[in-house]
């Protein structure tokens, strides 16, 4: 039985092999002049107005599978909660507050806005260069813990309201589907780019639900960064395992 | 000789690689792969895919070694208390 | 293949390597300022193939990498700071690093002219050589008052 079973894995895995090896030798070559692939994304990209054809690709004719990746964040970060939460036979130890010098403190602090002006950016110039939600909600929730390295944890936690940002990062999700779901209402299809007008070319508000769709992704994946480094950093600080067990 | 910045990038590439499987130490390991993680962002602009290269550099230069640096540190802490009572 | 390119990939190969080699090998201290100097390797390199590609869009790149890089190196020396990480004097790197950094902006801003893409060069630039700076102070003791927080 079990033979019978790596048997059939291999011949499954041998075709796949072959279908696999095929498919490459029918790709296009590396640094050649055609793009069969490149060609029709522009021309799509450019029918709706974005600059960007990642954006284009990713937020309007793939959307859905963004989608997907923006739950598998949210279930990801879902488990590490679940994981990391205070367990019974853990007690919180506040930890004494830290000493910085005073140059790493102010490069922090004023390196601090900067750096969320920088992921707001990012996720603003989605559809018209580099970037988009992802990327900026990771550089916004990143800079947010300068406050830990220049000062320290308590510090963090004060400016750092957890259900908030947890509220946050529900909203993200419901956002997109939300979008998504306005599309079927409108008559077209779920996540259909065609609800609203494409705007000028190389504009902040060019490509229809595009920025949208980046600006939800973006509030999701800043949230989310934030609820888990709060709980690894409650952990690796904080919480210690009760002693006498 | 336009394939230059490539190859200089993909040897990169492949050296940190290699170099961060073979440290022992866990927090030296997070060294390397920060390392990694910047001439990885370098590898993705010069195949011209700088939406992927700004994913690495967001997440790759500060979330991961904080991420990993934290759990060095939780993991340390409690071998700690645990010699400490024995 | 032009001089911008040239540039970048002799600046990446030798930066690269010398980095490479400082952040695998030797005491921690050595791999921490290795650690510190790849960022200020690597952003100059973006900023070079961003010109050499002609594509003013691909300098976010060096924006991020001069904003996140800094912060890595903080992220170490902050909790590495129970061990001996505060080692040799290093000003010497940090003040040539600077000083490529300094270099590789101010060509940039000559070939691109005065306007808006000037100012973003200069913020990478500040960034750049600022968190450098202050990213080696840390690691030269900077943390050296923090306990378990």
């Amino acid at each position: 039985m079990n033979r019978l079973r790596l048997g059939l894995l291999a011949v499954g895995g041998a075709g796949l092999a072959a279908l696999l090896v095929a498919a490459c030798l029918d790709l296009p070559d590396f640094g050649g002049s055609r793009h069969p692939y490149g060609d029709r994304a522009v021309r799509a990209s450019l029918a709706r107005h974005i600059a960007n054809t990642i954006a284009s690709v990713n937020f309007d004719q793939r959307a859905y599978d963004t989608l997907g990746e923006m739950s598998i964040l949210f279930a990801a970060v879902l488990g590490c909660v679940v994981l990391l939460r205070e367990a019974r036979d853990e007690r919180r130890a506040r930890p004494e507050p830290a000493e910085v010098v005073r140059p790493v403190r102010r490069y922090a602090l004023l390196v601090l806005p900067v750096a969320l002006l920088t992921g707001l950016y990012v996720i603003a110039h989605g559809q018209l260069s580099p970037g988009g939600g992802f990327q900026g909600g990771v550089v916004a929730a990143t800079g947010l813990h300068l406050l830990y390295l220049g000062a320290d944890h308590g510090a963090l936690e004060r400016v750092r309201p957890l259900g908030f940002f947890e509220t946050a990062d529900s909203l993200g999700v419901c956002a997109y589907l939300v979008l998504g779901a306005a599309g079927v209402l409108a008559g077209t299809a779920f996540l259909a780019n065609t609800l609203l007008p494409y705007g000028t070319f190389d504009t902040l508000s060019s490509g229809g639900t595009v920025p949208l769709l980046n600006a939800a992704v973006g509030m999701e994946v800043a949230s989310a960064v934030v609820v888990l480094l709060a709980h690894f950093l409650d952990q690796a600080v904080e919480i210690e395992e009760e002693p006498g067990r | 000789m336009s394939d230059a910045v490539t190859v200089v990038a993909l040897l990169l590439v492949a050296a940190s690689a290699t170099a961060a499987v073979a440290q022992r130490d866990p927090a030296r390991q997070a060294l390397v792969l920060s390392f990694l993680g910047m001439v990885l962002a370098v590898l993705f602009t010069v195949l011209q895919a700088p939406d992927v290269g700004l994913s690495q550099l967001a997440v790759g230069s500060a979330l991961t070694p904080l991420l990993i640096m934290l759990s060095v540190r939780k993991v340390r802490r409690r071998g700690r208390t645990k010699e400490e009572r024995t | 293949m032009n001089g911008w390119i040239l540039a970048a990939t002799v600046e990446l190969g030798g930066g690269g390597a010398a980095a490479l080699w400082g952040v695998a090998t030797g005491p921690p201290a050595r791999r921490l300022t290795a650690q510190n100097l790849t960022t200020s390797v690597v952003c100059p390199a973006l900023l070079l193939l961003a010109q050499g590609y002609a594509r003013p869009a691909y300098v976010d790149l060096a924006l991020l990498l001069a904003l996140l890089g800094p912060v890595g190196t903080l992220v170490f020396a902050r909790l590495l700071s129970g061990e001996q990480v505060s080692g040799p004097n290093v000003r010497g790197a940090t003040w040539t690093a600077a000083g490529l950094d300094a270099a590789v902006v101010v060509a940039v801003c000559a070939a691109v002219g005065p306007g808006r893409s000037m100012v973003k060069l200069l913020l990478i630039g500040t960034l750049l050589i600022g968190g450098n700076i202050i990213a080696s102070r840390a690691l030269a003791g900077g943390f050296r008052g923090v306990g378990g927080g």
